[in-house]
């Protein structure tokens, strides 16, 4: 990718707004209201929101599935409306539907055809992301016979086939089980780590948290917080120390030497894991991949 | 970044995966108990043995079985295969793709036609092997009734398949015209059997009130004539059971009647999906 390309953001709204008309008189329903947000090439960026607060009407606008009512969008350039703004962009949608008659292999091949690969070319590249997703093995099953962590699967497969530089996970990990919602994780850093921009919506904050490098949180279709994960979560002006317990009179003792130097003690925690983290010790990371194990 | 042109191989693929749709959903073997129904049917009247006549009568029964069930099939293949694509939110993820909206439609087009061919095929050759196995006994047992030799021409029977191919594909691309803005599949497959009676009993309208209804209604039923097709137009059944050949112009001219409906409904279709929100 050229210097040039990648200082265009990979997504670009500016002042965009979004009405539906509801009923038959018509109400106006404002879905997104003056959303401005830039997605740098190259980051993994969350869009966060409560159930209906415009994510998925901002990303069916984005690939160009719905026309904004004003503002414009704009995806490596070029304005959402255009099919070829949509020829960089992969997109898994929520709770993925696919064409259920087709096995796996079949529906990557297909679409990867409808994107224009051909040939000799299109087989490997088949195989290589159902291999990368990890269902090489339910490849020639019917998707209807699928688990819904491997529908989450299949859908990455069909995003990925034709290389985009652009990734929309419209709620990757919904309905899936903590191993599955850890193998995506795994599978989007991986993304990322290709140079991929990923823009991912979930429910999952620890997820978001883990593996976005910006987040944008809207809220009855307004941006109401938008910056780096690390800005927004950490507390640069204060520290934890994590050591052996104490006893009662080494805790007097701490605080004592901490209010010589006018500091206060403010918490005294021991730290725990997290549910997820056991979850995943036990039930093991390395069954991610197992195609029965995703849902 | 290069234009992405219309393109006929991603036309052809989403019409290839309809139709793939449709076979997958056991959709053909509705056909083939038609099918089977239609040639118990015609050994039943094996019985009556009511001459040349029973040949007409059996080319009848096969061309209209053909007419009713290929127009239900239509409608209802029509309206399935396209909302299915909504309803499942498949088509969002084809059209998040660099895929034209005219390409999507054009393909599931392309796919409902295509059953409907596998279907006239399916029925005009099992037709025609009836009637002509049914000529021969025929002629076997009632010679004189056939002094000239074989009535049935095999060449009009399979054209006058064809045209009732051709009727189904207009049927289609107005079934998808009306699919484009309905909301509903209900409300598609109902309008759909409205446009098909409209489209049989036109000519009877614009017929009567061209002999004596106010300039009004005959304004309107110009109108409505100039709207929806006759589909009287397709039936050469009547003939072809008849052994009076079918005139090649004739069908020519319904061909061509029948590809600027395709193209004017179709047209419709693509311009009111356009900016459908999906």
């Amino acid at each position: 990718m050229s210097t040039v390309a990648s200082a265009v953001p990979a997504i670009e709204l500016r002042g965009l707004i979004k009405d539906f008309s509801v009923g038959l008189r018509g109400v106006k329903l404002r879905a997104v209201d003056d959303l401005s947000l830039r997605v740098p090439a190259g980051q993994v960026f969350g869009l966060l929101g409560p159930n209906g607060s415009g994510k998925s009407t901002t990303i069916k606008i984005i690939l160009g599935l719905l026309e904004p009512t004003a503002g414009g969008c704009r995806v490596f350039g070029l304005p959402s409306t255009q099919v070829e703004a949509r020829v960089d962009v992969g997109y898994l949608p929520e709770s993925p539907y696919f064409y259920r008659h087709l096995s796996g292999r079949e529906l990557v091949r297909f679409y990867a055809r409808i994107c224009g690969l051909g040939g000799a070319k299109v087989a490997p590249r088949v195989a290589e992301v159902i291999d990368w997703v990890g269902l090489t093995e339910a490849a020639d099953r019917l998707v209807g016979t699928y688990s819904k962590g491997m529908l989450q699967r299949i859908g990455l497969a069909q995003a990925l086939v034709h290389d985009p530089r652009l990734v929309i996970l419209d709620e990757p990990t919904s309905g899936v089980d903590p191993v599955g919602a850890a193998a995506i994780s795994e599978l989007i850093l991986q993304l990322k780590a290709q140079g991929k921009t990923v823009l991912i919506t979930s429910h999952l904050l620890t997820q978001i948290e883990e593996i976005c490098d910006r987040v944008a949180i809207l809220d009855r279709g307004r941006l109401i917080l938008e910056g780096a994960v690390c800005d927004l979560v950490g507390r640069a002006e204060r520290q934890a120390l994590i050591v052996e317990k104490l006893s009662p009179s080494e805790l007097q003792e701490l605080r004592g030497w901490l209010g010589l130097r006018g500091r206060t003690l403010e918490a005294v925690t021991a730290p725990r894991a997290r549910l997820d983290q056991i979850f995943l010790e036990r039930v093991g990371r390395g069954e991610a991949k197992n195609p029965e194990g995703g849902g | 970044m290069s234009r992405v042109h219309f393109s006929l191989i991603r036309v052809l693929l989403i019409a290839r995966n309809t139709l793939l749709e449709a076979s997958r959903q056991k959709l053909f073997s509705f056909l083939l108990l038609l099918a089977l129904g239609l040639v118990g049917g015609a050994q039943s009247f094996r019985e009556f043995n009511f001459g040349a006549s029973e040949l007409k009568f059996l080319a009848d029964l096969g061309y209209g079985a053909m007419a009713f069930f290929g127009a239900a099939l239509t409608i209802t293949a029509t309206a399935q295969l396209f909302f299915s694509e909504i309803e499942n939110r498949t088509a969002l993820t084809l059209l998040a793709k660099p895929v034209w909206r005219a390409e999507f439609m054009l393909g599931k087009y392309l796919g409902v036609v295509a059953v409907t061919a596998v279907f006239c095929a399916l029925m005009t050759v099992l037709l025609v092997a009836v009637l002509w196995s049914r000529e021969s006994a025929l002629l076997r047992d009632i010679p004189d009734s056939f002094t000239q030799g074989r009535t049935l021409r095999i060449a009009d029977l399979l054209l006058a398949g064809y045209l009732q191919w051709l009727k189904l594909t207009v049927l289609a691309a107005f079934t998808l015209l009306v699919a484009s803005f309905s909301r509903t599949q209900l409300f598609t497959v109902v309008t759909g059997f409205f446009v098909l009676v409209i489209c049989h009993l036109q000519y009877l309208a614009r017929d009567a009130y061209a002999q004596g209804g106010s300039t009004f209604a005959q304004v309107a039923a110009g109108f409505v004539g100039l709207l929806f097709p006759n589909f009287q137009l397709f039936n050469f059944a009547d003939d072809v059971g008849a052994g009076i050949p079918v005139a090649w112009d004739r069908v020519a001219r319904v061909s061509v009647y029948a590809l600027g409906h395709v193209a004017a409904a179709c047209g419709l279709a693509v311009f009111s999906f356009r900016k459908r929100e999906i």
